[in-house]
């Protein structure tokens, strides 16, 4: 009879135990929450009002952010946006520190790889306002260098390249983050090597002319002068 | 039947005898083909349940060389939105509604202000300002005309009468104001009629000719709300927000062009749309509001050109104002008589006597401080102070669309 009592007390107890060994870990997870969401909503209070107070929303305005921000329809402000990507990256490492104190196996091999991951998504991110910056530069100057020139299709050209500079920025950022690296680099050699091929043939076949001429006349100019005197 | 009498230093194109509205319809056709047309409806929503509206999109829906339409629309909500947007569906020129109580434009407010460009109080010249702005980040049109929504006498007649001689390209117009009679059994037009031209002339009696002067004097109807001008206009001009909007827009047309290139044109033989109360004792509401505008509007443009204004100057103005306004008044009492109108003369002179306060208002303001409120600034100032402005604007209205 005690044997069987054994039997069905002993999962119990196990239970009870293992309950008891899990219990501190998960108030602990309970507090690493809420004193991390309490930190992050406090952090990203300081973090909208120092950009505020330094202006940052004007620069970015000026800078070509809220542009960018405007045509993917969000409307908040730059400094509130970005008050609230720092918010919810907060909550999600919280939620990753939290999980980790339950000291699961399989919980702690997922926080590892999230961590792991995080520097590939911050160099991502650089990489993203990098060429994002660059190509609003690239293609402003073209544009006034090309309406200063005189050149009727300045705007276009300008438009190209900028939208050319953003597919080689968004391939290298998806390359980055190792999202299928393979296929993207594919379509990306792809998509810019046609464009390239495209332009190269287009530039060719109708300025063979052109060409022609501007090599004739460099020759031309080249040609070496006669050694003989010429008297008058 | 209309005379052919040229006056002051801009052209008047008069409407003499029946002309073919079909005629001046095909010809605007033609040249919208090089010159597209954009028209700006700037409206509250509650003139959507009023009885113009149904009227105006009546004959909208009958114009053919109208390339967008832009219908700043002010005071709706957005299911209010929607509906004028079916409201407006019979017409079949591609119609966006800037809708300036929306979040997206809202932010663009907020942007603009964030930016140092103050683009003044909600109202009539900011949401006109708006639509401009949107037209120029579209690059579709090269024309722009506007006219209000509240034309309870509209016809489409009047369009293209207003559009005809910017569009044209053999006249070489800038700017066409419209202007009509604000006849109906009765005379309306008060504060053009008993404000605005007893003022100028008043001011022509105290300083001699003046460019300006002579340029605002020559409008029939300075305060009409219907014009038309080239889109390199809505660029370059800066607008009041006030009720000084009409009187402002003449004065930076009168500093940006020469008044060769402005006309005005008959564009209705009547209009009727709603009446302002005169509310003579509350300078801050009402016609009283509109008139301290427009003078505080007249006298910061004169400043700006060198005219010295002093309290003597202003005592004198407000005597000689007066009996300008009552000569003008016996005037139209004889024309009113003359062609059988009402005609109530108490009335008209209580007007005279608000019209005086408001002068007197606006004198002392403009002493106070001469700057007064800022011009709407132009879109050339906004697109250096903000470079991706423009694209910002088409995306919030095209989202919002």
């Amino acid at each position: 009879m005690s044997d069987f009592l054994n039997l069905i007390l002993e999962p119990i107890r196990e239970m009870f135990m293992k309950f008891r060994e899990f219990l501190p870990n998960f108030l602990a997870m309970l507090v690493i929450l809420f004193v991390g969401f309490l930190i992050a909503a406090l952090l990203r209070r300081l973090l909208v009002r120092f950009l505020s107070a330094i202006g940052f929303d004007s620069w970015s305005d000026r800078m070509g952010f809220t542009s960018m921000m405007r045509k993917g329809d969000l409307w908040d402000k730059p400094s509130s946006m970005l008050g609230s990507f720092f918010f919810w990256i907060m909550v999600l490492i919280t939620l990753m520190t939290g999980l980790n104190a339950l000291k699961i196996h399989v919980i702690e091999n997922m926080v590892l790889q999230f961590f792991n991951y995080l520097p590939r998504a911050a160099s991502a991110l650089l990489i993203l306002v990098a060429g994002y910056l660059l190509s609003a530069f690239f293609s402003r100057t073209l544009l006034i260098a090309a309406v200063n020139a005189g050149y009727r299709y300045a705007k276009p050209v300008a438009r190209a390249v900028k939208v050319l500079l953003l597919i080689m920025t968004f391939a290298m950022v998806m390359e980055q983050l190792q999202i299928a690296p393979g296929i993207v680099l594919a379509a990306f050699s792809i998509v810019f090597g046609g464009i390239v091929a495209a332009l190269t043939i287009a530039f060719g076949v109708g300025g063979i002319d052109v060409a022609r001429k501007m090599i004739e006349s460099e020759v031309a100019e080249r040609k070496p002068e006669s050694t003989d005197v010429e008297h008058i | 039947m209309t005379d052919f009498y040229q006056t002051g230093s801009i052209t008047t194109l008069h409407q003499i005898g029946k002309t073919s509205l079909e005629r001046i319809e095909a010809e605007l056709l033609a040249y919208s083909k090089a010159r597209p047309i954009a028209l700006v409806l700037p409206a509250l929503y509650s003139e959507f349940e009023g009885p113009a509206m149904p009227g105006i999109v009546h004959e909208l829906a009958k114009v053919k060389y109208l390339n967008q339409i832009v219908l700043t629309l002010d005071q709706a909500s957005e299911s209010e939105m929607k509906k004028a947007r079916e409201f407006m569906s019979p017409v079949s020129a591609e119609i966006k509604i800037v809708h300036n109580n929306g979040r997206r434009i809202a932010e663009i407010y907020e942007m603009l202000s964030r930016n140092g460009v103050d683009a003044g109080q909600k109202g009539k010249g900011r949401s006109a300002w708006l639509a401009y702005g949107y037209i120029l980040a579209r690059g579709m049109s090269e024309i722009i005309a506007l006219h209000d929504c509240d034309i309870v006498t509209y016809s489409r007649e009047m369009l293209a009468r207003l559009c005809y001689p910017v569009a044209n390209p053999n006249m070489d117009f800038v700017f066409c104001k419209g202007y009509y009679s604000r006849v109906t059994t009765k005379m309306g037009g008060r504060v053009t009629r008993l404000l605005v031209t007893p003022l100028v002339r008043s001011i022509q009696q105290l300083i001699g000719p003046h460019p300006f002067l002579v340029f605002l004097d020559s409008f029939r109807y300075p305060l009409a709300g219907e014009f038309c001008m080239v889109t390199d206009l809505a660029r370059v001009n800066r607008i009041p927000w006030d009720w000084g909007l009409e009187v402002g827009s003449l004065a930076e047309v009168h500093r940006n062009y020469s008044a060769r290139r402005v006309c005005q044109v008959d564009i209705a033989a009547t209009y009727d749309h709603k009446h302002q109360v005169l509310s003579a004792e509350d300078v801050g509401g009402g016609l009283m509001k509109m008139a301290v505008d427009i003078c505080k509007s007249v006298f910061r443009t004169l400043a700006s050109e060198g005219v010295v204004f002093s309290d003597g100057f202003f005592n004198s103005l407000l005597l000689a104002y007066l009996r300008q306004a009552e000569d003008t008044l016996m005037k139209y009492e004889a024309d009113a008589a003359m062609n059988g109108l009402e005609f109530d003369r108490h009335e008209e002179a209580r007007a005279v006597e608000a019209f005086t306060n408001a002068i007197s208002a606006a004198s002392r303001a403009f002493s106070e401080n001469a700057l007064g409120n800022p011009l709407i600034p132009n879109w050339s100032r906004v697109s250096a102070a903000i470079p991706a402005i423009f694209e910002m604007l088409e995306a919030a209205v095209d989202a919002d669309n």
